[in-house]
């Protein structure tokens, strides 16, 4: 399984090379997977790109300990589509809601600008690509209150057609 | 883990030597120098980004090439991809000492956000952050010029602020900008389509958003944590004089009437604003949204404007009044409908901080919310994440025993049930919160019966979810499926106890037996597993703290029901070993807690130490319980430990080892843990010890152990292994008992030696101590006393 991680500034970035956040998100997701009876190995759509139904992608809510891997204590939002997942880490006290929306709009531009259930490599080679939608989601880490019509106005800035 | 495209390159790029890293930057400084920077650079750029971020350990790269770099990131000829991969070069070797990057001369205000990018990574050494800070609010200041945007700024702000507040001391009259940005008119429509007739917010929709609404989105964004910042450090405004401090009962008057807005200092006019924004958005989020997905933001708009109601509120009392009406109203509003539940938490927490300000009786929001919320909701993983977090942010709340707070732990243990991997760790927290003397045995019973408890909640939510017309039941027919014994008149009311809200202390779990057993159809479904897996780590938790505030009566009532429930435990066999092995462990440390219980709970410990099946399904706890008997049934622990005591203990024991050590020729012969063998061996032993008529007893069945060794029958059953250490720890405790008083010596300590490590490690350290005996008696010719 293939991750992101986002941080927001509110955290100092972890130790470099850490695998221990990956393997939380990833454990977390299969937990909630097996435990919903939903096969651990999703189907992925036969075209690349074919739009992703966001809706029932599974997703939650956890905190990381202080020094594990972070300084401070963490809450993490995390979001799984096919056999992806992402992951916002947040500040204990930020609006959680607005982080799992934040995910929710992040994941299918990043999957669609970057072609992540592709065979490509584009996640790894194209980190300008990746810093524009941050750029207008989570602009230096903070998240925004953007409503639907907002939305379709980044888009359209963008020249994106993100799969809803 | 990724495509086999994307392992390769990742390989090559962890893999690239310093060298070959070093020849590459300079082919790409080639390539950046050359006229224009096509895509030949870009291609470079982003190999040369890939190598500085997939290595595990920093890159280095030279000063001259982080030169170059800053060079073609502030160049205005530079297309933006470039600018974009060289900024996150330059931040994936953050902190890097060679950069001399600086924002003072940088006048284009989406370079200006990049550059700061770069330099809020470095770590605050050289002061960066407040750096950016105050160039960033200098341009700010200022006009910009045409074609430059603002909204490429506030975020940095935001980000300035969160890591260093103080850099902004200097900036106080920045204030009142946000002020004005939150104060937007706009001819725009509402979520459902109704005209606006009050100013632009986050929830009013327009067609083409001017700059100004831009701003309003990003400031209201950061508009909580700019309070905390700005609010909180009592930053005085450009021109206050000490009237401020004295005026102060003044402006809270004033402040409530909300039309002098305009004479107070731009703190408190930011204060203004921003209640009113928030009750704006509170009115907002009553319509119903046009697009599906603008009913989630409203929700998170609901929050985010009760927070920051609450912060407002924190900072300036006289606001309190105003928003204890408007919050009560809108609680009434939305505590019917599931979908606005998560909101429902900043509500409490509001009252919870200001309602005895207000002198509001809030009760009737708690009960709800703790009584109702969890019973409904306990399947939404994002509720009961924030439910839990609220309990632990508000840990006080359950100190007092009558408080609905902590009548209502059963509700919260639903959550665990439910949602068990993100939650375990949560629930490690909170649980000494929620216990005490009263809340003890509630707990221990609903611990071990917490995977019950997801099984019933599964069928408590299929039995919802079924057609009105499905759920009738017919009370003479016994049910056979868990779904209709939800409503039969007979498990009814089990589910009931199951799944109650409240505690009820006096309700007696055997009841649940029948129910236990019935839902044990689902005790392999995965959430159930999940659920029991957590079960072990919480037992060891309430150990740990029950034992710093039992009393006697608790820590017996606690070993008699440990006993009692290891035949009630639901049917999952590594569940119930798991727990088995907690408590025997427990169930020695609460021996050595209070090992007057041995003498005053003989009665249920002879009755479970009796019964040979309990050796069979139960050997941990058997065999720590034997353990503890030999240990501490002795007149040094408690004075009432008599003779009598002691030899009907042995007799018990006597017999039970003789039942599991006879050999009968024409059944065949059934194994039994070697540990209870060894246990039960050195514990007749250790009471012979202090009896000593017994001694002659022991001994000769010790003798006989030899031969229960040798049988074939037995050692077809048994391992090699085991039955030597059967047989050398029966002929070390007959020699032991050669010298009786040593034996009673080792056996029974004075009290206060007791406590010596040697003598808290016996279970371990015995057989060491008997081999030393063993060969005192026996010595071998190589053997050096000391």
């Amino acid at each position: 399984m293939a991750l992101g991680v986002l941080p927001s500034p509110a955290c100092p970035p972890a130790p470099r090379g850490s695998p221990y956040r990956w393997m939380q998100v990833a454990s977390q997701c299969q937990l909630l997977q097996s435990s919903s009876g939903r096969p651990s190995a999703p189907q992925l759509p036969q075209l690349p790109d074919e739009p992703v139904l966001l809706q029932d992608a599974p997703g939650g809510l956890f905190q990381l300990p202080p020094g594990d891997p972070f300084p401070e204590r963490v809450t993490v939002a995390w979001l799984s589509v096919v056999a992806l997942a992402f992951a916002l880490v947040c500040d204990p006290q930020e609006n959680l809601s607005l982080a799992e929306i934040t995910l929710r709009r992040l994941a299918p531009r990043l999957l669609a600008s970057l072609r992540l259930l592709g065979p490509g490599a584009d996640v790894l080679l194209r980190p300008e690509t990746i810093d524009v939608l941050l750029d207008r989601f989570l602009p230096h880490g903070q998240m925004l209150f953007l409503n639907e019509l907002f939305l379709q106005a980044v888009d359209r800035e963008m020249g994106i057609k993100a799969s809803r | 883990m990724f495509t086999a495209a994307a392992e390769s390159f990742l390989k090559q790029a962890r893999e690239i030597q310093e060298e070959e890293l070093r020849r590459f930057a300079s082919r790409v400084a080639t390539v950046l120098q050359g006229p224009e920077p096509g895509p030949e650079a870009a291609d470079c750029l982003q190999r040369l980004h890939l190598s500085v971020a997939a290595s595990k350990y920093p890159r280095r790269l030279d000063g001259k090439f982080v030169d170059l770099l800053q060079a073609v990131l502030c160049s205005p000829k530079s297309p933006e991809q470039i600018q974009l991969l060289c900024a996150a070069i330059l931040r994936e070797m953050s902190p890097c000492n060679d950069l001399t990057l600086s924002c003072d001369e940088i006048r284009d205000t989406k370079l200006l956000s990049l550059v700061s990018s770069v330099l809020l990574a470095q770590g605050n050494k050289k002061a960066e952050v407040s750096a950016v800070g105050q160039r960033i609010v200098k341009v700010l200041e200022r006009r910009l010029p045409e074609g430059q945007s603002a909204r490429y700024l506030l975020p940095v702000l935001s980000n300035v602020i969160r890591l260093s507040p103080e850099s902004l001391t200097e900036a106080s009259p920045w204030g009142s900008d946000l002020l004005h940005l939150l104060s937007q008119p706009g001819p725009v429509t509402e979520v459902d389509g109704a005209i606006a007739t009050d100013f632009f917010t986050v929830l009013s929709v327009g067609q083409y958003y001017t700059e100004d609404q831009w701003l309003n989105v990003q400031a209201f964004s950061m508009l909580r944590n700019w309070l905390l910042c700005y609010g909180a450090k009592g930053l005085k405004p450009p021109n206050s004089d000490d009237k401020m401090g004295m005026d102060r009962s003044v402006m809270s008057v004033v402040s409530t009437t909300s039309t002098a807005g305009r004479l107070l200092p731009p703190k408190d006019r930011l204060r203004e604003k921003a209640f009113e924004y928030c009750q704006r958005l509170i009115e907002q989020s009553n319509r119903r949204p046009l697009k599906k997905d603008d009913g989630d933001l409203q929700k998170a708009c609901l929050i985010e404007a009760v927070t920051i109601m609450d912060i407002i509120c924190k900072q300036d009392s006289s606001y309190v009044y105003r928003s204890v009406s408007f919050l009560k109203i809108l609680h009434s509003r939305i505590s019917g409908d599931a979908t606005y539940a998560r909101a429902l938490l900043p509500i409490a927490q509001f009252f919870l901080n200001h309602g005895k300000t207000a002198a509001v009786d809030s009760d009737a929001i708690y009960k709800h919310l703790f009584t109702d919320i969890p019973a409904q909701l306990f399947h939404n993983p994002s509720l009961a994440f924030e439910f839990v977090q609220f309990c632990k942010d508000n840990t006080q709340l359950f100190t007092e025993t009558s408080s609905i707070f902590r009548q209502s732990f059963p509700n919260l243990f639903k959550f665990l049930a439910w949602n068990s991997p993100p939650l375990i760790s949560e629930f490690v927290d909170l649980l000494p919160f929620l216990l005490d003397a009263s809340t003890a045995i509630e707990i221990f019973h609903l611990l071990l019966d917490l995977p019950c408890l997801t099984a019933a909640l599964d069928v408590q939510l299929r039995s919802t979810a079924l057609p009105t017309s499905e759920r009738a039941c017919d009370p003479a027919v016994k049910p056979t499926t868990c779904l209709e014994a939800f409503r039969h008149p007979q498990y009814k009311s089990m589910f009931q106890y199951l799944l109650r809200t409240k505690s009820a202390p006096e309700e007696a779990p055997q009841r649940l037996i029948p129910l236990r057993q019935l839902l044990g159809s689902l005790s392999s479904s995965p959430r159930v597993v999940q659920c029991a897996e957590t079960v072990p780590v919480l037992l060891e938790l309430f150990f740990r703290v029950v034992a710093e505030f039992a009393d006697a009566r608790l820590i017996n009532q606690l070993v008699v029901l440990l006993l009692q429930r290891s035949d009630q435990l639901y049917e999952i066999p590594a569940f119930k070993d798991d727990v088995y092995r907690v408590l025997s462990s427990q169930l020695v440390m609460l021996c050595k807690l209070r090992p007057a219980l041995v003498v005053e709970l003989s009665t249920e410990i002879l009755e479970f130490s009796g019964t040979v099946g309990n050796i069979q399904n139960k050997e941990a706890i058997f065999s720590h319980l034997v353990w503890a008997v030999g240990e501490y049934l002795s007149v040094s622990y408690d004075k009432r430990c008599t003779v009598e005591q002691i030899s009907r203990f042995f007799e018990t024991l006597e017999a039970m080892l003789f039942e599991i050590t006879q050999l009968r020729p024409l059944a065949s012969t059934p194994s039994y843990a070697p540990r209870a063998i060894s246990v039960l061996m050195a514990t007749l032993t250790k009471l012979a010890a202090r009896s000593q008529d017994l001694i002659p007893r022991v001994s000769m069945f010790l003798s006989k152990m030899r031969t229960f060794v040798q049988n074939p029958a037995v050692t077809s059953v048994y391992s090699e292994e085991d039955l030597e250490e059967i047989l050398i720890r029966a002929t070390e405790l007959m020699n032991l008992l050669k010298m009786p008083s040593v034996a009673q010596f080792v056996f029974t300590p004075p009290v206060d030696v007791g406590s010596t490590r040697f003598q808290r490690e016996v279970n371990e350290t015995l057989p060491f101590a008997l081999r030393i005996v063993t060969r005192l008696l026996e010595p071998a010719p190589s053997f050096m006393p000391g």
